[in-house]
């Protein structure tokens, strides 16, 4: 990373090597579009080898990338008007996710169909909940570094957090149901 | 007056080991991070062992986050296209002199 930040193209393309999907990730969270999040891809390495000497070592190099994609995909994604502010009772989460409902048949499903279950899953929940989800549960961030990244609260990430779990739990449920 | 609040169209909550069912759910985040004070942690495994609906949804909550981190923890592989198209970028972005 020193290295990237003196200039050295081959230390920055090492670096760009292997974090790409990463941040590629964390970008398709963040945007409703493919190309929206390719755009962010690019802009934020761009913005990475620019900026390279601001990295100042205070997280890892992933976390700080990650950053810097959230920003640039701030900018691309539009907020959503309309947006239901309220939040839905946790119990009806909760129920939506099998909470004192009747157990549903485990499936055992192999590790490659549940992957891919828990894949569509996140294909069906917000950008917000996506992005939650990837930067706790897939990336492995700190509750904290997760939120210094989506500029909120630690205790609001919390709640976004288990809320999100809640959701996807309720979209794997639906998947398992409606599959022929 | 007992009755079963599934029958009455609205998810379970009772009072077992001196916390709800609700309040169980509402912890089981940080149940899971291993984030609570030791009285609270205290009730909710007492509400665990005699509540088999907590007992089941706080299993299959554990299950599903332990699923995401294991089977979503590695990134996919950048389609190739979009890796050629970024490393075409990057080379445009490279050569002018930051
Ligand atoms: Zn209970």
């Amino acid at each position: 990373m020193r290295r990237a930040a003196r200039g050295d193209r081959d230390a920055f393309g090492a670096l760009v090597a292997s974090h790409q999907s990463a941040v590629f990730r964390l970008a398709r969270a963040l945007t409703s579009s493919e190309a929206m999040a390719e755009d962010v891809l690019q802009e934020a390495f761009v913005a990475a080898w620019r900026h390279a000497d601001g990295f100042k070592g205070d997280s890892s190099v992933r976390t700080w990338l990650l950053a810097i994609a959230r920003n640039k995909a701030a900018r691309v994604q539009r907020p959503r008007a309309g947006e239901p502010t309220s939040t839905v009772p946790l119990e009806h989460l909760g129920a939506d996710a099998g909470w004192g409902t009747d157990p549903s048949p485990e499936q055992a499903a192999a590790l490659g169909e549940r992957r891919d279950a828990l894949l569509e899953a996140m294909e069906s929940l917000s950008e917000a909940d996506r992005a939650v989800l990837v930067l706790r549960d897939m990336e492995g961030l700190s509750g904290p570094e997760a939120a210094a990244l989506l500029d909120v609260g630690l205790s609001a990430l919390k709640t976004r957090l288990h809320r999100a779990r809640l959701r996807l739990m309720a979209a794997l449920r639906r998947g398992g149901r409606s599959d022929q | 007056m007992t009755s079963d609040p599934k029958e009455a169209g609205v998810a379970h909550d009772r009072e077992v080991g001196g916390i709800r069912c609700l309040e169980v759910l509402d912890h089981l985040a940080d149940l899971l991070d291993g984030r609570l004070d030791a009285a609270t942690r205290e009730q909710i495994e007492a509400h665990l062992r005699d509540c088999n609906w907590c007992e089941r949804f706080g299993g299959a909550y554990a299950s599903t986050v332990a699923d995401i981190r294991k089977l979503l923890a590695d990134p996919e592989p950048l389609d190739e296209a979009v890796q050629e198209r970024l490393s075409r970028r990057l080379r445009e972005a490279l050569e002018v002199h930051r």
